[in-house]
């Protein structure tokens, strides 16, 4: 709890210096209004990388298909809207397409990768990614169209910006998700398998923790969070297969922000990104390179969290 | 009886042949007999992955030759159109221009479509010699280079166009552009647009997005800042209408003016837009509406039907590349039939061209030797209105300081 403490402090003095260097000498009603935008994008950034921290943890792969397993989840959920499906209904299916897509990876590819190094098992989900991006692309022209939910309709006023119930769903989805995926993995049995497993692969096999079914919830689990981020993605940010997919980039941002473990880091990592991203909007000479604020956030900390550590390409010290 | 039964088939037969005529496509010499003779080698290219498919333009430009074909082709002469796709990359953009200029020796370049290809190969077909007639341009070396020509207009003059619109029938005297922040692309159109209001004594400014950012609201509010009672949306489809959901998502529709460059006019955008936008959002077309009849567009759409593949697009860009193959076949059928395979003399043949006509364009198309080319600067706007397009201003020519240096081109070939 006070390493939480300590964590948010630093995020939200570095959104702090960057809101009195950015917004210096503007309203405060404009800084506001950009503040509440950043958190708004910050929220699925943050979104994205839990996904990516539990499956981490659990079977040490860094899945950059995370955002085409998402997109080809929204991807069907909008085309069964088309084809005049309930709602409800078409939303389930693309949720359901995700999980189906992250278990056929976890079960049918990367137990056949387990003992590599982690860059090897990284690299191939991106080749999953790119499988993902192709089939979609020949499936679906390129149209524009757009993914709504009910919920874009109804919003409230906060600090002069109108946030819609589908953008508060998102940061209370966040945050839920941190609270209750951190108790599962501290106090259920699967999560101590599933820490076990982060902890010594080795160990675990040998002590008769049945791995490849804890890995499958993993999988699942991740795949459902890659299905939600890949939903919200569709609705809050745009429709279009190849942005969705590569939006997995400032997510692995936000992830390293946790160290690629402590969820609360990569919620408040993932929101100070979005912040510090639309911030630097105010500035003439900045409001270029925003997009590459994600990463330069995740640099600092790889940079302070391996200070004076060695760390091999197999990522064991 | 039997004289009723007669009379009626013999009237339904008379409305089948007229339907028929009706679609009767009209393509080069229009003899009806396949050419036969040596072909001759004619390239395009064009840029089709994720993101974005640009080969409408190509898949237009090849049914014509085609068609032209099955029509005698070029006194006699079939055309074999080499089409490569740079799939958005600079390396095989320029790898494709390579084969088709070394290997395949092709004698021009007709309907291209890419944001790539024109700003890797300017160089390359000035250095060659060959005149590239393109037909879904978008980048500023597509219309500041000696040796490419394009139908379409690309962002530039459909942003001055549209920000004229405004400014003329809507009296807009503060408009905000929304560009891609992308050196050619987005500064170079915006810029002219601001160039264009401060002309005119009104405020113009630019807000750019970066096409890797997620975050499109933090641009909103970057316009709203400016002071604009106007925001002209210059982005690609997909681009604007999220950026059109975060000014909905705001309730701006209604608080502020809107309008667009061409990429909005496209079948597709009103649904994907939604009711909430119905009309509230005028779109600057490069080329006369689909539906607005005329030989060419009957034309167009029957060469489409019988030519093209099940499915091609009928939209801008396929216009466009039905209409730069149909000049490119009209200046080989005015060569000496002798010269046909020299690549200097089909160049020269397509410098010459100068006020060609089609009622698929609203002005006059030209040539000529010159180092930037841009003959089509004149266009239709159009209000998304109730699932479709609706015309509010019919063709007319945009004015800006930019188009001086053009204009002056004109007056020299005597076309103005």
């Amino acid at each position: 709890m006070r390493q939480i403490i300590t964590s948010a402090v630093v995020w939200i003095a570095a959104c702090v210096i960057m809101v009195l260097w950015l917004g210096a000498g503007k309203p405060s009603a404009v800084v506001g209004l950009f503040l509440v935008s950043g958190l708004a994008v910050g929220s699925l950034y943050a979104l994205g990388g839990i996904g990516l921290v539990v499956l981490y943890r659990a079977t040490g792969v860094l899945n950059l298909a995370a955002g085409a397993i998402g997109m080809a989840g929204v991807m069907f959920a909008w085309q069964a809207v088309q084809w005049g499906w309930p709602q409800p209904v078409a939303w389930i299916a693309g949720l359901a397409l995700s999980v189906g897509l992250a278990l056929g990876y976890g079960r049918g590819v990367a137990p056949r990768m387990e003992w590599r190094e982690p860059v090897v098992k990284a690299v191939a989900t991106l080749g999953f990614a790119l499988v993902i991006l192709g089939v979609v692309s020949f499936l679906f022209s390129d149209d524009p169209r757009k993914f709504a939910l009910p919920t874009d309709k109804s919003a409230v006023m906060i600090l002069g910006l109108r946030v819609t119930v589908t953008r508060l769903i998102v940061i209370a989805l966040s945050v839920f998700l941190v609270v209750a995926i951190s108790i599962a993995l501290n106090r259920t049995r699967i999560g101590l398998q599933m820490r076990a497993l982060a902890n010594n692969r080795r160990l675990s096999a040998l002590i008769g923790i049945p791995i490849l079914r804890v890995e499958t919830v993993a999988w699942g689990v991740a795949g459902l969070l890659f299905g939600l981020t890949g939903f919200f993605f569709g609705d809050l940010v745009r429709l279009e297969p190849a942005v969705i997919t590569f939006l997995v980039i400032p997510c692995v941002a936000a992830a390293i922000a946790g160290r690629l473990e402590s969820l609360p880091d990569v919620l408040m990592g993932g929101l100070t990104m979005g912040v510090i991203e639309s911030l630097l909007t105010l500035s003439p000479q900045l409001k270029n390179v925003r997009p590459v604020a994600p990463f330069v956030i995740a640099a600092l900390v790889l940079l302070a969290m391996n200070w004076r550590r060695r760390i091999s390409i197999t990522g064991e010290e | 009886m039997k004289t009723l039964v007669t009379a009626g088939v013999g009237a339904i037969a008379l409305m089948l042949c007229a339907s028929a005529a009706s679609a009767e496509t009209s393509c080069g010499m229009n003899t009806g007999e396949a050419a036969t003779g040596a072909p001759i080698k004619v390239g395009g290219i064009h840029g089709n992955a994720a993101p974005g498919d640009f080969s409408a333009s190509t898949t237009a430009a090849a049914a014509y030759f085609d068609c032209v074909n099955a029509n005698g082709g070029i006194h006699g002469r079939p055309i074999e159109y080499l089409v490569e796709n740079d799939q958005w990359n600079p390396e095989l953009a320029a790898q494709a221009a390579s084969k088709l200029l070394d290997d395949e020796n092709v004698v021009a370049i007709v309907g291209n479509g890419s944001f790539v290809e024109m700003a890797v190969n300017a160089n390359t077909y000035r250095d060659k010699g060959i005149m590239a007639m393109a037909s879904a341009c978008a980048v500023s070396e597509c219309f500041e280079s000696s040796n490419i020509v394009s139908t379409n207009q690309g962002p530039l003059p459909s942003t001055i166009g549209a920000a004229q619109y405004m400014v003329e029938d809507k009296g807009a005297k503060n408009i905000s552009c929304i560009g891609l922040a992308i050196p050619n692309v987005g500064p170079w159109s915006c810029g002219a647009m601001e160039w264009y209001m401060t002309s005119n004594d009104l405020v113009g400014s630019t807000v750019l997005l970066n096409p890797a950012s997620p975050d499109v609201n933090s641009g909103l509010l970057e316009a709203v800042a400016s002071g604009a009672d106007t925001i002209l949306v210059n982005l690609p489809a997909g681009l604007a209408i999220a950026f059109l959901k975060a000014a909905e998502e705001q309730g701006f529709g209604d608080a502020y003016q809107w309008a667009s460059s061409t990429p909005l006019y496209d079948k597709t955008v009103p649904e994907a837009l939604g009711e909430y936008w119905d009309g509230k959002i005028y779109v600057n077309a490069e080329l006369t509406p689909w539906d607005k009849g005329g030989p060419d567009a009957t034309n167009w759409l029957a060469v489409m039907d019988a030519y093209a593949p099940d499915g091609a697009a009928r939209d801008t860009f396929s216009q466009s590349g039905f209409v730069s193959a149909k000049f490119f076949v009209d200046a080989l059928l005015a060569m000496d039939p002798g010269q046909l395979d020299s690549r200097e003399a089909v160049t020269s043949a397509i410098t010459q061209i100068k006020g060609a006509t089609s009622d698929l364009l609203c002005g006059p198309y030209y040539v000529g030797e010159a180092d930037r080319h841009m003959p089509n600067h004149a266009g239709t706007m159009v209000l998304v209105k109730d699932g479709g397009f609706e015309t509010v201003r019919d063709c007319y020519e945009y004015d800006s300081p930019y188009f001086e240096p053009i204009f002056e081109q004109e007056k020299a070939l005597g076309i103005r």
